[in-house]
């Protein structure tokens, strides 16, 4: 068979599939109830004191900082003179978290200091964000029973598709580099090194506070990012992969937007998962090296 | 700042609030997390791939080092053996040239040898030729002065004296022409 004619048949089947879904099973009508946002919703697994309740964004927390971990110390004993593929990939992150985005963005003993910090960063948002798209039973919302045995149904869900990773992360990260500016030019020099040179008078006050602001606002830019990025992502993948269908109650929309799903999910893990990662890090890395520099 | 974000978009969302309302147990719970994977990886990972990296960067550059070292050397050696492989087809062409001119030398001097020896036995030859021939007339010469002494005592009778008779026939045999007999002798 041709290229073409590869091409016709697999069109034909997709539009055979979509009339004869549409012919068979027809409309539900509206579906009022699916609430496609509580795919994101944390229920309280374990109940602890205070806030500290364990839920489905601790647990994939956790799996990622254990990966994570397990992954590079595995690899980090068994470092061999010829490596093999999986060592030339940890290597390769490794020389691009060493040299791309910490001794790009900062000076030598800056980077020494701060970069098990932005490694750690970098690695902890990648592996978050890739297990993200591994389908997990995690939706205690919509069990499935078999046997009688309550059986969360399979979901994919990231840590940092939740505000409060991100966000968390982002403190640190502006915490640490206010701390190094701080230590480096003084609390008044700091503050003083937020103005360009040469700008004086009100321009200067207007500056100061803009730049001030500014400052403050990585904490949401940061965070925002990386959370909107993955919980957009999470969405549309859920909506092509048959939420939409779910909510409009036409299950042929579901039989045309699956392709859109297959080919956002392979977007999704082979190209923003790993973005958005470096994007995070990268930007943490200017932060610090800005901070320090006396020319702004 | 941040919670007039979160409320903002919790009253927009509506049932939604929660994806934008952050969770302080979560925080702490990420916080700790990230604070130990961060201690585990500077202790047990980060040290390790970087000491293993540097090593071998070190191992590929001394390779290198030492490889454009050997080129060197070989280069160098090359060009010695070079010159050394000049210089030995020179010598060589020089001892060849030198006993071609020895035996042409030698082949000359052993002709003019030859040629020599053979004219000095020419010669020598030639003075024994002479000699004898010398010692043939004179033999002749007395066999003559005898027999003619003998012939002339038996014809006269009488005796002259020995020594008288002698310088007789000596100074008649001078007269007489030999020189005939010593050409033949000579030519033999």
């Amino acid at each position: 068979m041709s290229k073409r004619a590869k091409i016709f048949t697999g069109l034909g089947v997709y539009i055979a599939g979509l009339v004869l879904l549409v012919a068979v099973a027809g409309s539900g009508g509206k579906n009022e109830e699916y609430q496609p946002q509580n795919e994101f919703k944390l229920d309280v697994w374990v109940d602890l004191p205070g806030p500290f309740d364990i839920n489905k964004a601790v647990l994939y927390v956790v799996i990622a900082a254990v990966i994570t971990v397990w992954a590079m110390v595995y690899i980090a004993r068994r470092m061999q003179d010829k490596p093999n593929r999986v060592q030339t990939l940890v290597e390769s992150v490794f020389n691009l978290m060493r040299d791309n985005i910490t001794r790009n963005n900062m000076d030598a003993s800056m980077a020494a200091k701060w970069f098990p910090f932005i490694a750690t960063l970098f690695l902890f948002i990648w592996i978050s964000n890739l297990i993200g798209y591994i389908p997990f039973p995690t939706n205690t919302e919509h069990p499935i029973s078999v046997f009688g045995l309550e059986i969360p149904s399979l979901a994919i869900y990231a840590a940092t598709a939740n505000l409060s990773v991100p966000l968390v992360l982002s403190i640190v990260v502006f915490i640490a580099f206010t701390y190094e500016g701080v230590r480096a030019k003084g609390p008044l020099g700091y503050l003083k090194g937020l103005v360009p040179k040469g700008v004086t008078g009100g321009m200067a006050v207007f500056i100061f506070f803009l730049e001030l602001f500014s400052n403050l606002l990585r904490l949401i830019s940061l965070s925002v990012r990386l959370f909107a990025n993955i919980l957009a992502g999470h969405l549309i993948i859920l909506f092509m992969a048959g939420g939409i269908a779910v909510l409009l109650g036409i299950a042929a929309i579901g039989w045309l937007t699956l392709p859109l799903g297959v080919i956002l999910f392979v977007f999704e893990v082979g190209l923003v998962a790993t973005l958005q990662a470096f994007i995070f890090a990268t930007l943490a890395s200017i932060y610090f090296g800005g901070a320090v520099a006396h020319d702004h | 700042m941040l919670d007039a974000v979160v409320i903002a978009a919790a009253k927009e969302e509506g049932g939604g609030s929660f994806l934008v309302q952050p969770d302080l147990g979560l925080m702490v719970w990420t916080l700790l997390v990230f604070a130990i994977s961060g201690y585990l990886l500077k202790k047990y990972a980060f040290p390790q791939i970087a000491e293993a990296l540097d090593k071998r960067q070190r191992v590929i550059e001394d390779s290198l080092e030492t490889a454009a070292k050997t080129r060197t050397e070989a280069e160098t050696l090359l060009e010695e053996y070079r010159e050394r492989l000049a210089a030995a087809r020179e010598q060589a062409e020089a001892i060849l040239a030198r006993s071609r001119k020895a035996a042409e030398t030698s082949e000359k001097e052993t002709l003019a040898e030859a040629k020599e020896r053979r004219e000095e036995l020419l010669a020598q030859t030639k003075r024994e030729i002479e000699a004898e021939t010398r010692r043939a007339i004179q033999d002749i010469r007395n066999e003559v002065a005898d027999l003619t002494i003998l012939a002339t005592e038996k014809i006269t009778r009488k005796t002259l004296t020995e020594a008288d008779q002698r310088k007789l026939v000596e100074e008649t045999l001078a007269e007489l022409d030999f020189s005939s007999l010593a050409g033949e002798g000579s030519k033999n």
